[in-house]
Formats: structure tokens, C-alpha cells, sequence
């Protein structure tokens, strides 16, 4: 193929065997899947039987770029990676910032598909000359930062190695271990550490530096000029994220009765103590400076320090919003000492830290209702508010010991094998982020209808729009605005990730800049009407996959009870998600993705949307 | 002598204070100017008039400014009623005036004023967009008169030039109407000031840059001929075939649904569509319940024709099935054929006047209008590049696709078509922003600046 801003070569790596091939990347599917999530699902769709053990060898990794990958477009050096999840046996499909993506199309290739396992702990090592799959015995065991700082000590001036990697967790398959870059940027959630470990697979390195041509140079940079014109001018690009980082967010949040409570029983904080968990107590009290994921104008990087009783001081980044969230006021702690440490900890480990605090808050709550027992937890008093446990918690987690085993599994399995699966909040087995559905009808919909279960950035940042849209604001409570309102912010996520460019962008501005960017970038017809055609195919394909991994729409499109039969109060009200109301907006939602009422893509529309299953499997 | 002499009425009162409201923010009155008047039947049967008093202020009428009138015995309360009362009683006189309503509509007296020495028998004002073209008529007879104030030479001429058409012009002075309704009358008002805007606009915009002369003088002298040239020729064209220079005929006031609230429960979109609605109407973005706006359930839409809406004067919302349907108007089927063909979750169409205008701009030195406005200002330049400007014969699928890559277009004798991806809000700001964009741009060629130079080079790649 010869679309500019693709090399046109996917690479595959088979670890059973030891294979490794390259093969042409087809016009057709980047013009009808872009790259990035987009692409990806497609490759792995072509690969895999989705009915596979999401944990044994021939589950596959997907790993693609965008074409925007390798150009100076603001953010666009995120990669995507796709698989099956073992954390909810659908799509998994993670984003990360980092250089790994930018490093990785350097080499010469689009994307990389490993499927497989190797029969001992390896790494694969990508150039352009070569690709290799390496011995790892040495890396096992050792931590994400550890293992990056190894296998990029070989970096040359203007020619670094860059190392994609896992942790402890992942080489224990938690089923959210995370995958990470330049030591703290991650593929968070679903599970791909856990996938990774599962193949025996430590890290990839890559290093190159091939470039990608540009076909419309004035086109694109018409384009370019547009969007970092905008993104200076949103307050929240311009200043809030990179004077406060995520957690900026928290107090906000907290002001649309959104943000919550004790396993999400309940939105209400004590606002002193929030106070000491929000993004402006971070900037006073731990913060060194902001930094920025490669390419990236906005800067929400948290680099901070937390000194010890000793004075000692540690160094890390973070948390970020749904960290200090999930893993704060969700499990009832206000004591930001204790969640930074936590989150440093969970970084270094590979854990995706929205499911671990989910997973712990469904711990605290089975623990204080007497569902849960002092001697399934090894003694430990797993009540809400424990900060001092929080630690302890990530380090059993990550290396399955003790209750750690049972919290490695997620909140649903560990709720169910109480007997309590009621008490998880999640969707599809994957916890629920930290904003509460009750608050927005659009956000509880887009938990409901994600294919990776309940995540924000997948099901529809609907927060985003509820908050700071700006001319775009939607209403929070309407059931009709709400479908429709999903399915375009999903849609706009998908072409985000497909573009490999950051969320955050989207507080700017929506699609029409990158629309003129990647048409001047790749000289095709990428209108934005034709992304939209691009974004619903994504979309139907992620679903297709998940009806053939056995998804169940009509029990599995659902919030967890507690969001139907227990009210919060906002905007003066109490506001629950009814099972009505789920009904009603999931129905709409469903119309409008031109799927049936059953919640799957006819034969008809699928041919419509040139959506093909290959009759033989790559 | 009529009984009634100061009865009142709630729901008449907020109707004549809403109107009146609307009329000073809309810019037809000065503080005391204009009135009102309207039949109406009292809880006796008893068919009355009930007109606004002299000298009331139009914006913050009290209950005892309406004068309650016998029909029959106009000559009561003249002492507090309207000096036009006489005129308005015969206007309601005329088969269907239900209502009838003078106002000082200013852009259309300036673009009647001549020079010439009185008395006067001026031409029709012709209109040369389609709102007032349609719906107005294509001459609106202007009169002259020797006292043109409630004089008697009005009160005859007057009603026997509404008995032919919907709004006569006072030279100098100001307009009257008739209308089914008070809101009917008052549309007719505003759709009249847009007219006269427009024309204004356009002569605006004819630049001094092309009138080359020896002397000043000559130069305003051959300025003002060209302006007038200019003028004379698109109103011939558009009086010899109007289908050819508008996009299509616009929706006739529909009196009937003007109440209607199908979604009486969604506070929220509610909400939205009366903050855009009275947003439309107060920032002049479409005349007085024109235009249209629409969100997009799954199988629906939330309509709002007649969108233009102050607040207090509200105007139909409807829920109305996304399918194509039999008795759609084209405005409607425009929505639909927009939702068919896109992920877009509202649609909007306005009026704009100074889009209208800036849509027969000629460049000096070419011999066509323009199809592209490129913003010339800060704000406007980065948000649009450019925004496509069509011919009237545009068709569906160019017009959607414009959509798609432009979020704005603008139909030359078609007013703007904006679309938006979430909200209400997101959408009103196109024309919004477009109304600032034609400003500046207008402005700029009223200075004689050369707008070529001032467009950003980038803005030629779009
Ligand atoms: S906004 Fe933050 S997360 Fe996004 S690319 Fe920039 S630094 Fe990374």
C-alpha cells in the first residue's frame, strides 16, 4: 500500500514458535479503520477467535499506530493496544501517552501483532535492520521502572531506546495488570500486563528512525495552526491541567455531585478533608513540576515527591484524577501521603490503579457488612478509610499473596466468591471510574454500552461535556439528549484513539481539526463525515467481537442495582438510573447505532457498513 | 358608551407587554413609540378592541396603558388611547386582522429615504431577501403623507393598503401591519426592519475602492449611483424569476401550533431551547419567529420552527418523527435529510441578515459573488478558515456534505445552516460567531480596505 504517513508493514511475532514475519498492511483496512484502536480491533479481529482463553497462548496483542505518529501533530504519539481482556473476557482495549508509540513507528513498521508463548521469559527487540526475540530471564521479577531503565541504558544521543514493559503483577496475570512506558505511562485498563505475562512476555524495545512522508504539507499544517491555536485558548488545555494536573478536577467534580463515596454508596464528602486529596493540595504539598507525555502542549503530568517519617523522600508521579479518586474518597481515604505512595507503588508493580481501588473499595464494603471474614483477609481490618493498609494492599495484590490473590481477580469475581456479587461496581467486570452515573445520565449510558465495560474514556467522556463542553454542554438529566450525546462522544474518543491523540484534546475542540490534519497528513479523504462513517464501523466491529466472545447484551448492558434503587442527591433532586430509564436510553442507544433492539448488528447493516468477517483467520 | 372602560386581562396584558418587550429589544420603537391593538372577546361575548394608550412606553407597560374599546364607539378613551387608534380600529375592520401594530422600523425607513423634495409618491420598497420577498411581498407600497402621524389622510390610506397587503410603509416614519395575532403583526414588523437592514447592508458594502473620480462630490454621487445600480439589478432579477435566487420559499407563520409544547417534561432541553431561541431573537441572528432548530432523539426530533423567541414570548416546540412524512415543509425536511446523512445531534437555520448581505459581496475587480467568507478578525479566522457561501440552487447532498467539513454554510437567498455534534449551544454559536465575522468584514469594506489583502493566506487552502 501507499498511503502517505503509513510505512504499509505490520509486524508479527509468534512466541510459541518463534516466528516472526512481516506483512503488507492493506489500503483497505486503514481506509476503513484508520490506525490506532481503529486498526487494531481490525488486526486482531482478522487473528483471533474471540471465544479464546483471554489468558493462554493464542490470544493475541494488537499494537497500532496512527498515521499522525511521526508527525508534529500536538499529543499524537499515543499507541494503542488491543486484545482480549482477562479481566472481563470481552475487547480489551488500552491507550497510553509515553514516546513507546513514537519509537515503535520509527522502526519502520504500523503495527505489531504478537500472538503465542514463549516457553520462557523474553523480550522482543525491534529495529529497523532487525527484530529478535530475547532472552529475559534476567528482567523477570524485576519492577516497570527497573526493567526500563535495563533495557534503555543502551540509548545512543538521537537514537534512544524506548521499552514497553510489565511488572510484577503482569508476570503474576492480575487480571489488571498494567503495561508500561518510559517508566510511568501506562496502558492501564482491562488487563494487558496480565496478557503480556501470560505469554511470557517482559518488554519490547524498539529503536529507529524511519520517518513517515507527508502528502499535503500545507493542508496539514492549515490544520496544525487551527489546533494549537484552540488548545491554547480552553481554559482547561491552557491552564487547568497543567497548573493542576487531573486531580484539578476533583473539587469540580465534587460540585456536580459526581464524585464518589464509599464504593459509590453515597457523593457526600466532608469538604475539609476533600480538600486534602484535590489537585490544588497536590500543587501546594507534593508537586515538583508538571510534565508532558511526547508531543503534548498541555502537561498534566504530576511529577511529585512524598517525604517519609524517616525524611526520606520518594519521587514518582502522580495521581492522577481516578487515581487520587479510586483509590481516596472511593474507599473513603483523605490522606494523600498514603495514596501517593500507593500510586508510585502501583506503578512500579504494573497494576491499572482504577480497578485496584474499585477492587478494594468492594473489599471494604464486603468487609464491613460481615461478607467477608478477618480470616479470608489474613487478619487485616479491611475497613473503609484504612490509608495505612493501602500499600500493603498493591504490594499482595501484585504479587497474588494472601487476600492480595482474591483482590488480583477484580472486584466482580472477589464479590461473587462472597456470594455478594452485587456489591461490585462495575460494568462488564471492569470498575467503575470515578465519576458517578447518577450524576449524568449520558455518563451512566456510556458505561453501560462501552465494549470494554465501564470506562469513561471508551463509554463516552459524557463529564466532559457535562462540565466544561463549553458550547457543547449537554444536559445531565435528559433521556433523550442522552443516547445520541453518547454515541457522538464515543465516537469522538474512538477517532482520538484512532488518531493516536490524547483525550484531553477533546476539552478543546472536536474532530474537524484532525479531520484536516490527517487528510493534508495522508493526501485521502478523511472529512470528518468520513470519520464519523470510520468511527461507527470501529464501533460495530469492538461490538461484533464481543457478541462472538459470548456477551449478553440485555444482562450485561446494565449498571450494577445500587445506580437504579439507591438516589444521590444533584441539582436539588435525588437522581437515580432506573431500571426504566437504563432500558429506555440503552434501546435509543442501540437504534441509534443502527443496531437491533437486541443490541446486535444485523447482517444487513454489517454489509452496509462493510464490516467483512475474513473466512480464513491470519 | 362602552362599559368596559379600564377592565383587565392577565393573559392580554402579558401577551401586549411581552410584544411590547420584544419590540424595543428588537429596536423598532424609541421609548414611547409605536402601538398596539387587537380584537378580542371579554368574558361577556362582547367583542372589544383593546389598543395600547399614548404615550405608554413600549418596553414596561402597566395594566392601565391598554385601552379596552367598543368597535363601535371608537371615539372613546381617545383622550388615553392611541392617536392611531382610528387607523388600527379600521385595519381590524378587514377580513382576518386580528390584530394590527405600528412601529418605527427604522433600517427600512432609512433604506426608503430619498432626497427628493415632498410631496412625494415613492416606488415599493422591494425586498431582496426571501423572508419579507415570500411573506411580505415582493413591493410593499410606501406611502408619503403631508402629516404622517394619525392624520385622517392615514387613517384612510392605511387600511385600504393592508386590505391588499400584509405591511404598508409611512415614508419617514415607520410601518404598519396587520396580522391573525399580535405575534403575527409584530413577525410582519421585524421581518420588515431585516428587509430594510439587508438592503442597507448590502449598499454598505459596495465599496468606495472601485469609484474612481475627479472630485469628492463626483465620487459619492457615482458610490451612491453603483449602490443603486446594484440594487436595481438584483431586485429585477429577483422579480423576474424569485426561484432562482432564493433557496426556497419559507415556511408561511403558523398560528396554528404557535402554543404547542410537545415535551412539556424535559426541563432540561427545554431549557436549552429557550435560552437558544430568545439567543437567536435578541442577538438579531433571524427575525422574530423565523428560522428553526432541532435536536435529535433516535427515531425523533425535538423541533423548534419559528425559532427565533424572546423569552417571554415563547413559540412552538414539537416532537415529530425523524422519517419523512407527507406534510413536511422544506425547512423540515432539510432537518431530516441532515440526520439522515450524519451523526449530527442538532441542526439550526437562520436568517441571518448580515450573512444574507455579505453573500452578494463582489470583490472589486471580479464579476461574481463570493463563495467562501474568510474571516478577517482574531477570533473568527481561527475558528473558521472559511466559510462556503452557495448559490440558492444548492443542492441537498452539497449542502449536507458542506456541513460535514464546514459545520456553517451560508445559502446565498437561504440564510445559514449551521450543525453541531452535542448540544443546542454548540450550534447557535455558528451563526453567532458568522454574525461578528460579516460585521468585521463589512465593516472593513465600508473603510475601502482592500479585504483580499486582510484574509489570511492559509484561509485560500480551504
Ligand atoms: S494532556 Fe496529559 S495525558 Fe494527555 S498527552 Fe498531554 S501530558 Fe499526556
Amino acid at each position: 500500500m501507499a498511503v502517505a504517513g503509513y510505512h504499509g508493514r505490520v509486524l508479527e511475532v509468534d512466541l510459541s514458535s518463534g516466528d516472526i514475519r512481516v506483512r503488507p498492511l492493506q489500503a483497505e483496512d486503514v481506509l476503513l479503520y484508520l490506525g490506532g484502536r481503529g486498526l487494531g480491533t481490525k488486526l486482531l479481529y482478522d487473528r483471533i477467535d474471540p471465544t479464546v482463553d483471554p489468558l493462554g497462548p493464542d490470544n493475541v496483542i494488537v499494537i497500532a499506530t496512527s498515521p499522525l505518529i511521526g508527525s508534529q501533530a500536538p499529543t499524537a504519539a499515543r499507541g494503542h493496544m488491543v486484545y482480549k481482556s482477562p479481566l472481563t473476557g470481552y475487547i480489551g482495549t488500552s491507550n497510553s501517552g509515553g514516546a513507546w508509540a513514537y519509537g515503535f513507528k520509527a522502526t519502520g513498521y504500523d503495527a505489531l501483532a504478537i500472538r503465542g508463548r514463549a516457553p520462557h521469559p523474553v523480550f522482543i527487540d525491534i529495529t529497523p535492520e532487525k527484530v529478535e526475540i530475547r532472552d529475559a530471564g534476567h528482567l523477570w521479577g524485576k519492577n516497570t521502572h527497573e526493567t526500563t531503565d535495563i533495557l534503555t541504558a543502551e540509548s545512543a544521543p538521537g537514537n534512544p531506546c524506548r521499552a514497553l514493559v510489565i511488572g510484577p503483577a503482569g508476570e503474576n496475570l492480575v487480571r489488571y495488570a498494567a503495561v508500561a512506558n518510559e517508566r510511568n505511562r501506562v496502558y492501564g485498563r482491562c488487563g494487558p500486563g496480565a496478557v503480556f505475562g501470560s505469554k511470557r512476555l517482559k518488554a519490547i524495545r524498539v529503536r529507529g528512525k524511519e520517518k513517515i512522508t507527508i502528502a499535503d504539507e500545507a493542508r496539514y499544517r492549515a490544520g496544525l495552526d487551527q489546533a494549537l491555536y484552540l488548545m491554547k485558548q480552553a481554559p482547561i488545555t491552557k491552564r487547568l491541567l497543567r497548573e493542576l494536573g487531573t486531580s484539578g478536577l476533583i473539587l469540580l467534580i465534587n460540585l456536580i455531585n459526581m464524585l464518589p463515596h464509599r464504593n459509590f454508596q453515597d457523593v457526600e464528602h466532608d469538604e475539609e478533608k476533600l480538600e486534602r486529596v484535590s489537585g490544588e493540595y497536590i500543587a501546594r504539598n507534593y508537586l515538583e513540576k508538571a510534565g508532558s507525555c511526547y508531543l503534548c502542549p498541555i502537561g498534566c503530568q504530576r511529577h511529585t515527591a512524598v517525604k517519609g517519617a524517616d525524611g526520606s523522600v520518594r519521587r514518582g508521579e502522580g495521581p492522577e484524577y481516578e487515581t487520587a479518586v479510586l483509590m481516596g474518597p472511593v474507599c473513603d481515604i483523605y490522606d494523600m501521603d498514603a495514596i501517593i505512595r500507593a500510586n508510585y507503588l502501583a506503578n512500579e508493580l504494573g497494576l491499572d490503579t482504577i480497578s485496584f481501588g474499585g477492587t478494594v473499595a468492594c473489599v471494604m464494603e464486603l468487609y464491613e457488612r460481615g461478607y467477608l471474614t478477618p480470616e479470608q483477609t489474613g487478619g487485616l481490618e479491611l475497613r473503609f478509610g484504612r490509608a495505612d493498609l493501602l500499600e500493603k494492599l498493591v504490594e499482595l495484590t501484585a504479587h497474588r499473596q494472601g487476600i492480595g490473590d482474591l483482590l488480583a481477580e477484580g472486584s466482580y469475581r472477589l464479590a461473587e466468591r462472597c456470594g455478594h456479587p452485587e456489591r461490585a461496581m462495575h460494568v462488564k467486570k471492569l470498575e467503575i471510574p470515578g465519576y458517578d452515573p447518577r450524576a449524568s445520565y449520558a455518563q451512566a449510558l456510556g458505561y453501560m454500552t462501552s465494549p470494554t465495560g465501564a470506562c469513561h474514556l471508551r463509554g463516552g467522556y459524557a463529564v466532559s461535556l457535562a462540565f466544561f463542553g463549553g458550547t457543547r454542554e449537554i444536559p445531565r438529566f435528559s433521556l433523550l439528549q442522552s443516547p445520541i450525546a453518547i454515541r457522538n462522544m464515543q465516537n469522538t474518543g474512538i477517532l482520538q484513539d484512532s488518531l493516536g491523540i490524547c483525550r484531553f484534546t477533546g476539552f478543546a475542540f472536536s474532530v474537524d481539526p484532525w479531520a484536516r490534519i490527517v487528510s493534508g497528513l495522508t493526501g485521502q479523504d478523511f472529512s470528518t463525515a468520513r470519520l464519523e462513517e470510520i468511527a461507527n464501523r470501529i464501533a460495530s466491529l469492538e461490538r461484533l467481537f464481543n457478541l462472538e466472545a459470548g456477551l449478553n447484551p440485555e444482562e450485561e448492558d446494565l449498571l450494577p442495582a445500587r445506580f437504579a434503587e439507591v438516589p444521590i442527591m444533584a441539582e436539588g433532586k435525588p437522581r437515580a438510573v432506573t431500571l426504566e430509564s437504563q432500558l429506555q436510553m440503552r434501546r435509543d442507544y442501540y437504534r441509534a447505532r443502527g443496531w437491533n433492539d437486541d443490541g446486535r448488528p444485523g447482517q444487513e447493516f454489517l454489509r452496509h457498513m462493510k464490516i467483512q468477517r475474513r473466512n480464513n483467520r491470519i | 358608551m362602552a362599559t368596559h372602560k379600564w377592565q383587565t386581562s392577565e393573559e392580554i396584558f402579558r401577551l401586549f407587554r411581552s410584544i411590547g418587550r420584544a419590540s424595543l429589544l428588537y429596536d423598532i420603537q424609541d421609548s414611547h413609540s409605536g402601538n398596539m391593538a387587537m380584537r378580542w372577546r371579554n368574558q361577556a361575548g362582547e367583542e372589544i378592541v383593546v389598543i395600547t394608550a399614548t404615550g405608554s412606553q413600549k418596553g414596561d407597560l402597566e395594566p392601565n396603558h391598554l385601552c379596552y374599546l367598543s368597535p363601535a364607539e371608537t371615539d372613546f378613551g381617545y383622550y388615553k388611547a392611541s392617536s392611531e387608534t382610528d387607523i388600527h380600529v379600521r385595519i381590524l375592520s378587514l377580513p382576518g386582522a386580528q390584530a394590527s401594530m405600528h412601529a418605527h422600523v427604522k433600517e427600512l425607513v432609512m433604506a426608503t429615504l430619498d432626497d427628493q423634495p415632498g410631496p412625494k409618491t415613492p416606488p415599493p420598497f422591494v425586498p431582496v431577501d426571501p423572508l419579507a420577498f415570500y411573506h411580505l411581498g415582493p413591493e410593499i407600497p410606501v406611502d408619503w403623507f403631508a402629516v404622517p402621524s394619525g392624520s385622517p389622510e392615514m387613517a384612510k390610506t392605511i387600511p385600504a393598503r393592508l386590505a391588499e397587503h400584509p405591511l404598508t410603509i409611512i415614508y419617514g416614519h415607520g410601518a404598519m401591519t396587520r396580522g391573525r395575532t399580535l405575534k403575527e403583526a409584530f413577525y410582519h414588523l421585524c421581518l420588515a426592519n431585516n428587509a430594510g437592514y439587508i438592503v442597507r447592508l448590502i449598499e454598505r458594502q459596495i465599496t468606495p475602492r472601485n469609484v474612481d473620480s475627479g472630485s469628492k462630490d463626483d465620487a459619492s454621487e457615482v458610490l451612491k449611483a453603483r449602490r443603486q445600480a446594484f440594487l436595481q439589478e438584483l431586485r429585477t432579477k429577483i422579480k423576474a424569476a424569485p426561484e432562482r435566487h432564493f433557496h426556497f420559499k419559507p415556511p408561511a407563520y403558523n398560528i396554528e401550533i404557535d402554543g404547542r409544547c410537545d415535551f412539556p417534561d424535559e426541563d432540561e432541553i427545554l431549557k436549552e431551547f429557550r435560552k437558544a431561541g430568545n439567543r437567536i431573537f435578541e442577538s438579531r441572528l433571524s427575525p422574530f419567529h423565523t428560522g428553526s432548530m432541532s435536536v435529535r432523539g433516535v427515531d425523533y426530533l425535538l423541533y423548534a420552527p419559528q425559532a427565533s423567541r424572546p423569552y417571554e414570548v415563547g413559540g412552538p416546540l414539537l416532537r415529530l418523527p425523524l422519517a419523512p412524512a407527507p406534510g413536511d415543509d422544506r425547512e423540515l425536511e432539510l432537518h431530516k435529510k441532515i440526520y439522515a446523512e450524519s451523526d449530527f445531534q442538532t441542526v439550526m437555520h437562520c436568517y441571518l441578515p448580515e450573512a444574507e448581505a455579505h453573500a452578494h459581496y463582489i470583490y472589486p475587480g471580479e464579476d461574481r459573488p463570493l463563495d467562501r467568507i474568510v474571516p478577517v478578525d482574531a477570533e473568527g479566522s481561527f475558528l473558521y478558515l472559511a466559510i462556503p457561501v452557495t448559490g440558492p440552487d444548492v443542492s441537498d447532498e452539497e449542502l449536507i456534505r458542506l456541513l460535514h467539513d464546514y459545520k456553517l454554510v451560508v445559502v446565498r437567498g437561504g440564510g445559514v445552516w449551521a450543525v453541531g455534534s452535542q448540544s443546542l449551544s454548540e450550534v447557535l454559536h455558528h451563526p453567532s460567531s458568522l454574525r461578528e465575522i460579516c460585521l468585521y468584514r463589512i465593516a472593513a469594506s465600508e473603510r475601502g480596505l482592500d479585504l483580499r489583502r486582510m484574509e489570511p493566506e492559509k484561509a485560500s487552502r480551504w
